[in-house]
């Protein structure tokens, strides 16, 4: 029964045009999202690259200047400026701190439109409040972009309902139902078989489009192949999950207009309703504090703290005596008043800073402990994870900028309050930035998930289909 | 005529109990929707009230100040929530609702909701605007996408021709039956809106006017759906067909060209990155007058001028504090770089909007979309006016400070302010632009609109001779 029915399968399909059709769509759409993502990425790369070469620029000419002085040759330097005075290397000559792409980026855009990808923390401005959000027009970040995750969550099952609604009705309303029932076969193993082969001829058009797709914008299989294989078996997945829907609905309504119907809202539950509720509940139960209120604060603390400066300073040097001058003499500059203040603002603002971070941590556990609620949540956390631009990819990288410019002031520190030069050979000691990824959870329980999410419509399907039979309404 | 085919096709739709779940689903859906939008606006608009008071008084609260402290101390503004953001957000979410305006730079609007949140809010979230917008829709295309095909299905387009109906009769009778269970909700919902915000006591600037225009771009929307559905409905022969064929127009205008344009516009008119953006300015600044440092050639032309134009050979004997002046003039010269600068963003923007424009065209959800954002005061043209009153209020107050001390001081002599000087600076008041002013602008997107109703209806009615 499988050759016949794979050859009926498969001539119908190729008769109908609706494989090529369905190929070259998918081709097109998916390369359009490729593009898409590519463009994005790599204006990402590229401003990188070039914010990179000139802090390599910059820092060549400071060690010039610095071994000319080093040497006793003078400078045309402005003295005020001259990098052998600790803080103005770490006021003028910042690192630059960025979240590099990785290879799957382009796959989905994520909050990578909404947020800069480096930034360069000087010893001056506050760690805590510095500003990610990226220039962008508000309109673009509404719409979103179109983007292989976009395709593959929202286009995707709607082709596989386009292709499929009817799969079992058709052949019901055009009367072959009863051709087939009176063959010595198992109707239902037939309609598993039906399904079974488009589910086959999708995923391989699907899988051999995004292969083109990954081998023309210059994917490395051969570095990157777990991430490959990750996402082939999330997408393979996804595509059985809406086929195991399709065969329920086909099982259940087995009427074409009606499968059609129900498919269509099943669609719009998984795929609209559900993140928008679990999103909007995410913000209801976890709300952001007001960023208005937190900015009054800051204001009113920082304005009290610059009243006590001396004060602090002199906190300051009481718990920390290594820095203060043996001789006795009160010299100190604009800058060991704010380093010191800067320490406690910090220290001080950090339970109002971290409520931030922690209300967002609980929306993102809340919607991590939801996502099962659909398979479209499930998918779009994964891609994100995959393409690390996810909110938590972000998230680290501000947190781990944070802990890096507090890093770069205590460089600085001693230097100045021993009165210190900066040197040539201090400068390979710098500290530098290297984002390092959060660890994410592997796909491979999504993956379980979402299959045990289709063997539960599976087997649905089976029992209706069982009882059909015992009722005797599968065929008329 | 058209009064039975209404009352025996609404009947048909009433007895259909995937209409009647999918209806009480979307009422709940809006009714919550609206629920939540009213209770973020009410919280925005007291925090609001809040952080503005709390602003100004700390402004005030200054004490004995040197003006320039001050001026770089700064103060913030905020952005007031329109009423009419109850029913469209528009790109709020992703603008930032304050500025920090400080001597020397022009600040971008600071903290975003849409940063503050999970990558799940890229969804969509549950807000009036998407039950609108996205919603209704499909609901019109689920109670119209068989209103013809199932009169042949059904065999009984036979027995309708019998019975003498006319062709336009039928067509205007199935058309109003398929409209009037959405527009009800739609309707119901803009009422109620309406009602709380003409009785709540701090709304801002709502007029009924405006709500009223939103309900009627809302009603050409729909209006436009319901041609184009039973349009399709009219060539399919089979329900199933007309069904998926619909779906796909929804799926390509709502959300597939919003997406494609995003991306053609991003493509051909690229915004320039935070970082490459303040290099520019800070670039430009860097070859003009500098406040802080009057060594410069520049400074010393000013001096020389200065001194030739009172005729007096040093700058204490001028009648006013120099480094004052010089410091406003620096100011003077850093706003018009970023006024250039931000002008070049904005030509970029205005681009951008015209490749939106030139695409609302292929999808009636474009010109929807814009309009009612920009009825809300709560599209992108909006935030740039903010944005705008904004940096004017930050010269004047930098004007302000800078008078001070070029008036009350000599020059060398570093300049206290008393403690009563800060309440002299007038407060920001930002008034957001009118309806007419509003309209005036997006006469064009209007007119698209329009132009879509015109010819999906002439399409319909014309296609449809032969019923």
């Amino acid at each position: 029964m499988f050759t016949y029915n794979f050859k009926y399968e498969l001539k119908s399909l190729l008769r109908s045009k609706w494989l090529l059709l369905l190929s070259l769509t998918l081709l097109i759409v998916v390369l359009f999202a490729g593009y898409n993502g590519k463009e994005k990425v790599e204006k990402r790369v590229s401003g990188l690259e070039r914010v990179t070469s000139e802090v390599k620029e910059k820092d060549n000419a400071m060690l010039k200047i610095l071994d000319s002085f080093e040497k006793g040759i003078k400078t045309n330097q402005n003295p005020r400026t001259l990098p052998s005075a600790p803080m103005n290397v770490a006021y003028g000559y910042p690192r630059v701190a960025a979240i590099p792409a990785k290879a799957l980026t382009f796959i989905a855009t994520g909050q990578s439109d909404l947020f800069t990808h480096f930034v360069k923390p000087s010893v001056y401005g506050d760690s805590f409040s510095m500003d990610y959000t990226e220039l962008a027009n508000p309109v673009q970040l509404l719409f979103g972009t179109f983007d292989l995750a976009f395709v593959i969550i929202y286009i995707l099952p709607l082709i596989i309902i386009a292709f499929s609604y009817n799969i079992f009705s058709e052949e019901k309303e055009y009367g072959s139902l009863k051709l087939l029932a009176s063959q010595p076969i198992s109707i239902y193993q037939w309609l598993l078989q039906k399904t079974a082969l488009r589910f086959f001829w999708l995923t391989l058009i699907t899988l051999v489009v995004i292969v083109i797709t990954l081998l023309f914008f210059g994917f490395e299989f051969g570095s990157n192949f777990s991430s490959f294989i990750q996402l082939i078996s999330l997408v393979v997945a996804y595509i059985l999950f809406w086929f195991a829907v399709v065969l329920l609905v086909n099982i259940l309504v087995n009427n074409s207009a009606k499968n059609a119907v129900s498919l269509l809202a099943i669609w719009v539950f998984v795929i609209l309703i559900i993140p928008a509720v679990v999103g909007q509940m995410a913000n209801v139960f976890y709300p952001i504090p007001s960023r208005t209120k937190m900015i009054s604060e800051v204001r009113e603390l920082k304005e009290e703290l610059s009243k006590k400066q001396d004060k602090i300073l002199d906190n300051f040097l009481r718990d920390h005596p290594e820095y203060a001058t043996k001789n006795g003499t009160k010299n100190y500059s604009f800058w060991h008043k704010y380093t010191a203040s800067q320490d406690l603002i910090e220290e001080e603002l950090k339970p109002l800073i971290d409520s931030y971070e922690t209300q967002l941590q609980k929306q993102q556990e809340w919607v991590k402990l939801w996502q099962y609620s659909s398979p479209a949540i499930i998918m779009q956390q994964s891609f994100n994870n995959l393409a690390h631009t996810s909110t938590a990819h972000y998230q680290e990288y501000r947190s781990q900028v944070a802990v890096f410019s507090k890093e770069w002031r205590n460089f600085f520190k001693p230097l100045l309050y021993s009165n210190k030069d900066f040197t040539t050979s201090m400068y390979k000691e710098l500290p530098s930035f290297k984002y390092e990824a959060p660890k994410s959870n592997s796909v491979i329980l999504k993956v379980v998930i979402l299959l045990v999410f289709s063997l539960i419509f599976l087997s649905i399907g089976r029992q209706i289909f069982n009882k059909k039979i015992g009722k005797g309404s599968v065929i008329v | 005529m058209i009064f039975y085919i209404i009352k025996k096709e609404l009947k048909e739709i009433f007895r259909d109990g995937r209409f009647r779940i999918s209806a009480g689903i979307v009422l709940l859906l809006a009714i919550i929707a609206f629920f939540i939008t009213f209770k973020q606006y009410k919280n925005t608009t007291l925090q609001y009230d809040e952080a503005k008071k709390s602003e100004r008084r700390v402004w005030e609260s200054q004490g004995e100040k040197n003006p320039h402290s001050a001026a770089h101390y700064g103060n913030y503004v905020f952005k007031p929530k329109s009423p009419l953001s109850l029913i469209d957000q528009g790109v709020d979410k992703y603008t930032g609702i304050s500025v920090f305006l400080e001597a020397h730079s022009r600040n971008e609007a600071g903290y975003s909701d849409a940063a503050d949140q999970t990558a799940l809010s890229r969804f969509g979230e549950l807000t009036p605007d998407f039950i609108l917008l996205y919603i209704i829709p499909l609901i019109l295309i689920l109670i119209g996408y068989n209103t013809f095909s199932k009169e042949i299905e059904g065999n009984t387009s036979f027995i309708l021709k019998s019975q003498g109906v006319t062709g336009w009769k039928l067509v205007i009778g199935k058309w109003l039956a398929v409209l009037i269970p959405s527009v009800t909700i739609t309707t119901i919902l803009f009422v109620t809106a309406g009602i709380v915000l003409s009785n709540m006591d701090n709304y801002g600037l709502f007029e009924w006017k405006e709500i009223c225009f939103l309900y009627l771009v809302y009603l050409l929307y729909y209006l436009i759906f319901t041609n184009i559905v039973l349009f399709i409905s009219s060539l399919v022969k089979k329900s199933g067909i007309s069904l998926v064929i619909n779906l796909v127009f929804w799926v390509l205008a709502c959300f597939v060209a919003p997406k494609v344009a995003s991306d053609l516009a991003d493509t051909r008119y690229p915004y320039p990155t935070h970082q490459e953006f303040n290099e520019q300015i800070a670039e430009e600044n860097k070859k003009g007058l500098d406040g802080h440092d009057p060594w410069s050639d520049k400074a010393q032309q000013l001096k020389a001028e200065m001194l030739k134009k009172h005729k007096v050979d040093s700058l204490h004997k001028l009648p006013f504090n120099f480094n004052a002046y010089l410091m406003q003039k620096s100011e003077e010269h850093q706003a018009e770089v970023f006024a250039k600068h931000y002008s070049i963003l904005k030509q970029q923007a205005k681009k951008q909007d015209d490749v939106y424009k030139s695409l609302a065209s292929i999808s009636p959800f474009l010109p929807t979309r814009f309009l009612s954002m920009a009825i809300a005061n709560t599209d992108y043209q909006s935030h740039w006016d903010f944005s705008e009153a904004a940096e004017e209020y930050r010269v004047d107050v930098q004007r302000f400070l800078n008078g001070t001390t070029e008036k009350n001081s000599k020059y060398g002599e570093r300049y206290v302010a008393p403690a009563d000087t800060w309440k002299k600076l007038k407060e920001f008041e930002y008034v957001s632009p009118t309806f007419k002013e509003v309209f005036k602008q997006n006469t064009s997107i209007f007119l698209i609109l329009v132009l879509w109703f015109v010819i999906s209806s002439i399409v319909l009615f014309f296609t449809n001779k032969t019923y």
